[in-house]
């Protein structure tokens, strides 16, 4: 039973930690906490969903992630146009981001509910059985390709920032933006590349969570509650800590909800949350930022 | 000249006279003109899925009457609105409807949070509510047991409804003992699982454990777990299709075997949206789904789905239908069917209504609820095709 709940709390804590890294991507660079990235993930979650029934077989689960990944990107392009591109070039205080983030995340889900309304939509099951044993224990195939896809955009993206020469410019403009433009470095371009990437971690997102549970407006929203959580206590702008912080939730989560209910579970992790930004504002992973919008 | 202006200033003025009185304060139908009706459905909200073909039945069932005659060769004019399955939108709806379009009647959603909210309204306005609001506080006031004179049901409520549902995993299905898994905050759920307990504990059941969740859960795996561990026959689901498709996948995921029973929205297309094999799934119906031979049912839903690109037949369409059949009825014998007082005064005598299941509706009295209605229990077969497995009567 213990090591059950321990095996379906990584398994949502995997979900979680993929909201999580979105978060923490933007907030590195951007230092504040972009709202919006829910209602991306609802976006992209119906392009897979219509991607995948516009073809008939369905195609493989890997290049509708693909794709939507793409769409993502794009719509990740446009937001910063239409949302953030003033408020940078006016260098704006951070709260103007945030009011931002939070209006375009209302209207993506809005004009979903009136596209279409709140009718769920399901994937086609992508696994020939939901589950496999590992010996009396039950797992989740979603839930582990979710882990796997978590783990392996994790790695990718510590590749990005600390292999390549637009990971450090990734860094340097997190650090300092305007001693970084005096160094050469094109921050406006940095700024875009953390929106591609955002954009993508969204269409990823959006397939795994529209495959896990089914489609509908707030999908994305009600789930970024659980990743902005893990994101503040793994440390904002920390990929690494944001992936422990989740997991840790999610196990946490299974734990309570099994002995105390459901009801008292969110309670319990807005505590932590608290506990978190009080003793340790850092979070785990030790890096300090400033801005906890 | 003088002669033909004096007249023509006292036609003026008696035409006014006339014009004035027919029009009534609030917009209210003028006499011989058509009767204003109104339609409050969640089209956008939590429930939109049963909103929406409960909006279409309606509409079409006023098209129907109209092209038949309309009441007491009146035609019926039927406005539909949004509550969005949230209590102040209904109390919105409901005040542009009767204040500003001057509606006489309404048809309700099948929704009791919403329409808990009228009750007073209803009674002070005078304005007759003929719906699919299950739970029974909709109809009858807890305290004293009388009607609200004004709020009809036109389906057996929820407890009759669950009652139907443990009756059958008492007999048919042998049970022994079963769990819930639902949202308390979820009005529908909360008067469907109540009333299944009660009736299981009261006859020889056992009820092993009642796990919940909220409207922010995803996931119901810790639940499912428990339940699992407290191996009961059956499992109760009673919520929306989303969380009944969450739930039913997590008991699966969870290693639970046996009969997952529950409410009509284990309907379709919650078959087409799980991610496990649908396998010992039974679920209450009002209808005979897809038999043409029955009612009109069938002829009602094919249309609908037509209509809507829909792909997968909605009971709901039917409750529309049904719910102005009941009204048109009452109206149809009131002296004066834009009278709310009279229209409601009928609404409780009602008796013999055809309703497209093919059987007559009596609303009792004394609560405002049908009598001797009973519930189909249906399953799915291999092809995830809807069958009525079932008919059973609880009282």
């Amino acid at each position: 039973m213990i090591f059950q709940l321990l095996i379906n709390g990584i398994s949502l804590g995997a979900v979680y930690a993929l909201i999580a890294v979105g978060f923490a991507v933007v907030f590195s660079v951007l230092k504040f906490s972009n709202f919006a990235h829910g209602g991306m993930i609802s976006a992209c979650a119906y392009m897979g969903f219509f991607f995948q029934r516009a073809y008939v077989p369905a195609p493989p689960i890997f290049v509708t992630i693909l794709v939507t990944g793409v769409f993502g990107m794009f719509l990740a392009l446009f937001l910063d146009l239409v949302a953030y591109r003033n408020i940078r070039k006016h260098k704006s205080p951070g709260i103007y981001y945030f009011l931002s983030s939070l209006t375009i995340s209302i209207i993506i889900e809005q004009v979903l509910n009136i596209r279409f309304s709140k009718n769920p939509y399901a994937y086609p099951n992508i696994f020939e059985s939901t589950f496999f044993m590992v010996g009396d224990l039950r797992v989740s195939t979603m839930d582990t390709m979710i882990m796997a896809v978590s783990l392996l955009i994790l790695v990718a993206l510590v590749l990005l920032i600390h292999k390549t020469k637009m990971g450090l410019a990734i860094r340097a403009v997190a650090i300092n933006a305007d001693t970084s433009r005096l160094m050469g470095i094109n921050s406006g371009v940095v700024v875009v590349m953390i929106f591609l990437i955002a954009g993508f971690l969204a269409g990823v997102s959006g397939v795994m969570l529209g495959a896990k549970y089914s489609v509908y407006p707030d999908l994305g929203q009600t789930m970024m509650v659980k990743g902005f959580i893990a994101s503040v206590i793994g440390g904002l702008g920390s990929l690494g800590g944001a992936i422990v912080a989740a997991i840790m939730l999610g196990v946490l989560e299974m734990f309570w909800t099994y002995f105390f209910g459901a009801f008292s579970a969110p309670v319990m992790l807005f505590v932590i949350m608290l506990l978190f930004l009080i003793i340790r504002p850092q979070g785990i992973s030790g890096k300090f930022a400033k801005e906890k919008v | 000249m003088k002669k033909t202006v004096v007249i023509l200033l006292v036609l003026f003025t008696v035409f006014s006279g006339f014009a004035g009185g027919a029009a009534e304060k609030g917009g209210k139908a003028t006499l011989g003109g058509p009767i204003k009706i109104g339609s409050i459905q969640d089209l956008s909200g939590g429930a939109s899925t049963a909103g929406q073909p409960n909006a279409w039945g309606a509409e079409y069932a006023v098209k129907i009457l109209n092209e038949k005659g309309g009441i007491q060769g009146r035609m019926v004019e039927i406005t539909t609105m949004d509550c969005k399955n949230d209590a102040a939108e209904g109390v919105t709806s409901y005040r542009k409807l009767v204040d500003e379009i001057g509606v006489v009647a309404i048809i309700g959603p099948p929704l009791s949070n919403p329409a808990a909210a009228w009750v007073e309204m209803s009674e002070e306005d005078q304005i007759p509510i003929v719906g699919h609001f299950m739970d029974e506080v909709c109809t009858t006031d807890p305290e004293t047991g009388k009607p609200y004179p004004y709020m009809f049901l036109a389906e057996p409520s929820s407890a009759i409804q669950s009652y139907c549902m443990a009756e059958f995993a008492l007999k048919k299905l042998g049970a022994k003992s079963a769990a819930t898994l639902y949202n308390p905050g979820n009005a529908f759920a909360k008067s469907q699982a109540a009333p299944f307990v009660d009736y299981m504990q009261k006859n020889g059941g056992r009820i092993v454990t009642e796990q919940t969740f909220s409207w922010a859960d995803k996931d119901y795996s810790a639940q499912a777990i428990r339940i699992v561990a407290a191996n009961p026959d059956v499992v109760f689901l009673c919520d929306y299709l989303p969380q009944n498709v969450t739930s039913y996948d997590a008991l699966r995921d969870a290693g639970f075997k046996g009969p997952i029973i529950g409410a009509n929205t284990l309907s379709l297309p919650f078959a087409n949206m799980v991610k496990n094999p649908v396998k010992e799934v039974y679920f209450l119906q009002n209808y005979d789904m897809l038999n043409p031979n029955v009612g009109n049912f069938y002829e009602l839903v094919s249309l609908h789905m037509k209509e809507t690109n829909t792909a997968s037949p909605a009971a709901n369409v039917g409750f529309g239908w049904d719910a102005v059949q009941v009204l048109a009825a009452a109206m149809e014998k009131a002296s004066d069917p834009t009278d709310g007082k009279e229209v409601a005064a009928l609404l409780s005598k009602t008796s013999g209504v055809m309703l497209s299941s093919g059987s007559t509706i009596t609303i009792d009295a004394a609560t405002h609820r049908p009598n001797n209605m009973g519930m189909y229990i249906a399953d799915y077969d291999a092809n995830k095709n809807l069958r009525i497995v079932d008919y059973i009567e609880v009282n």
